[in-house]
């Protein structure tokens, strides 16, 4: 099966008066029809530069893609014109953002917000595309739709304002929804409302997501496949069970010791040190300085991101503890 | 176990003003009526939503904010009604961990400055020792003295964090309140500073008083846990009770909504309808009953009293009258 969204070897680089930082460093990532993939990772990894280069939505310069491609039904994004990309964009892929407080323009009522996107991509009337607000409002569960159609964001709570965002997002049907760190900004009760809205409408319309968060909670209850992500690099990718049950990447099981659980009492593990400056990033592997299990091609070699061998499901990571073998290019 | 906090009956209404000069025209219930109690070397952890009074709660029992009413005993010394003189004078015995980083120390200021001015003004040091008791308190908390010269951009929220807690630690406090002190850091950073605080506890006998919005981290490192609700603590026990037999339905849909790092079979969720109410306007009767999923009739009217369902496990809801 083809993937939906394939993106490989992707570098993004930005400039500024000091030099140059490579946030994003041969990234690749595929997203199958339907399927929920998390990107997973610590502030600053790169995993909001990925998400904001499938839309295209960096700003050049500073941005640059140095190199690599982003295929999504047959085109790759990268070369597609400024024109092509905006018909794309809240139609075939559709985004939410991790602030709904900020992400929602103040001085529009959500009404006309959420008929913007039906307007611009479908040859119809307002008075239609009126309607199919209604519809949407219904769907993602906005109590009274009719009135709320007619409100501004600040007459809504955080929660409200993040089932509008969902609500643009969708309002075109879209094949692919990018949700960015979707829940981080909200209280408990409302994250769990909102993952099983985004599950629904998954169940539903028969989109794929891209779930980007740096919750594992979320992570482990909600997507099928994980990429975890360190420094600007995918380090480990695979099914979401067995990543769990036995991280393959030193990074993937610090993060897993370093959770506080409300079952173990005993005392957590942290990884020693700190994620490096993404401006002076360590030799060879970026992990090694905070690895406990570092070799000492470690400190010179990059391991690349291959297949795990003697293993029976697909599973991939970039380490030199794990004898690998080159996979098929997809 | 002796006891080092009591809290009684603490209230705070914050006035809402609609001109500069009229009269309040609305009040804005933050906390109503709570009471806890903290032992020596414990952790008593307070859980609950944005919005629900946690921080105002933690503000008030150190006196950083005065309480429109109730009390706070700090081993027997009524805090509230102390005079300022007084209070200043036993303020190194109880100290806070802010929640930023980034906001909670002075850019201006040296690392030195940050951690060596409250002893100074304590006499816990004198300028001829500052120095040698700065760098023992950096050491304590993980960090090279050399940092002494250097300024709050320089570092990490992680390192940030350890200079918050070493500025606390700086007059050997026997209490903390620590006012979710790890939520801004990513999650390796988290278990360390988390580990930090155990340990210090461990070794200085400290009693601390943890604020946060995570339940994984409140029971991981709490004695005893308080969930809050809209200016309520509607549900103090023991950590490892609470996680195994919550009593509230709030607690019991928290603890649902609470993902869980382990994949398999899904759970049956308890999914809260609406949103938490405006604490200016908090509903009649149980503040809980508009969302609650199993109200009664009794719930609208009349609000509940603390009721002691176990040792050490006490429930507002009326289910347990």
């Amino acid at each position: 099966m083809k993937p939906l969204l394939n993106i490989s070897n992707l570098n993004v680089s930005f400039q500024n008066e000091s030099g140059t930082v490579h946030p994003v460093r041969g990234v690749g990532l595929q997203v199958n029809q339907g399927e929920t993939v998390a990107l997973v990772g610590e502030s600053g990894c790169g995993k909001s530069v990925t998400a904001l280069s499938i839309l295209r939505l960096l700003p050049s310069p500073p941005a640059r893609f140095d190199s690599g491609s982003i295929q999504f039904l047959g085109k790759d994004l990268l070369e597609l014109s400024e024109s092509e990309m905006q018909s794309l964009r809240g139609n075939d892929i559709g985004m939410v953002f991790q602030e709904p407080m900020t992400s929602l323009n103040p001085i529009l009522t959500i009404g006309d917000q959420i008929a913007e996107t039906i307007l611009l991509h479908n040859n119809i009337s307002e008075k239609q595309a009126k309607e199919r607000v209604l519809d949407i409002l219904k769907k993602v569960a906005i109590p009274s739709p009719d009135q709320r159609i007619n409100q501004y964001p600040h007459e809504l709570s955080g929660g409200m304002k993040q089932r509008v965002m969902i609500a643009m997002a969708i309002s075109c049907n879209p094949k692919l929804l990018i949700a960015d760190e979707p829940t981080t900004a909200l209280d408990v009760t409302i994250q769990s409302q909102i993952l099983e809205l985004l599950e629904s409408l998954q169940k539903e319309m028969g989109m794929a997501i891209l779930l980007i968060t740096h919750n594992l909670g979320i992570v482990a209850e909600y997507a099928a496949r994980v990429a975890v992500m360190y420094a600007g690099k995918i380090v480990e990718e695979s099914k979401t069970e067995p990543l769990f049950e036995n991280p393959a990447h030193p990074y993937t099981r610090g993060l897993l010791n370093s959770l506080p659980n409300l079952a173990n009492i005993t005392r957590l593990n942290p990884i020693p040190g700190t994620v490096p400056d993404p401006a002076q990033l360590p030799n060879g592997c970026a992990f090694q300085p905070r690895c406990p299990d570092a070799l000492p091609r470690c400190g010179d070699q990059m391991p690349s991101f291959l297949k795990i061998d003697k293993l029976k499901e697909d599973r991939r990571t970039a380490c030199f503890l794990h004898d690998t073998v080159e996979l098929n290019p997809l | 176990m002796s006891l080092l906090i009591q809290a009684v009956g603490l209230t705070k209404t914050f006035p809402v003003y609609e001109g500069a000069l009229s009269k309040p025209s609305n009040f804005v219930h933050a906390v109503e009526g709570v009471s806890f109690e903290i032992n020596r070397k414990e952790t008593l952890g307070l859980v609950g939503e944005s919005g629900c009074g946690k921080t105002t709660l933690g503000r008030m029992v150190i006196r950083l904010l005065e309480p429109t009413e109730g009390k706070v005993l700090f081993d027997g010394i009524d805090l509230v009604s102390l005079p300022e003189k007084k209070l200043r004078k036993i303020r190194n015995r109880f100290q806070i961990i802010f929640q930023d980083p980034y906001s909670s120390i002075n850019p201006r200021f040296t690392i030195e400055r940050i951690i060596g001015e409250a002893m100074l003004v304590h006499k816990k040091a004198s300028s001829v020792d500052i120095k040698e008791k700065v760098a023992f308190q950096l050491e304590r908390v993980g960090l090279s003295p050399d940092y002494m010269k250097r300024y709050p951009h320089e570092f990490s929220g992680g390192q940030r964090q350890r200079i918050g807690i070493a500025r606390a630690l700086a007059l050997e406090p026997e209490f903390i309140v620590c006012d979710e002190p790890v939520s801004a850091l990513d999650v390796s950073i988290q278990a360390q500073i988390i580990n930090l605080l155990q340990d210090l506890q461990n070794e200085l006998n400290l009693s601390l008083l943890f604020i946060s919005h995570d339940l994984n981290i409140v029971g991981h490192l709490s004695h005893n846990v308080a969930v809050m609700y809209l200016g309520r603590i509607v549900e103090t026990a023991s950590s490892k009770k609470l996680r195994e037999e919550p009593a509230h339905p709030y607690t019991q849909a928290l603890l649902s909504a609470n993902p869980i790092p382990k994949p398999g079979p899904k759970l049956k969720r308890k999914i809260l309808h609406g949103d938490v109410p405006s604490p200016l306007n908090p509903p009649k009767g149980c503040r809980f009953h508009t969302r609650c999923p199993e109200v009664m009739d009794k719930c609208r009217h009349q609000a509940p009293s603390s009721v002691k369902i176990s040792e050490n496990h006490w429930v507002e809801c009326h289910i347990y009258d």
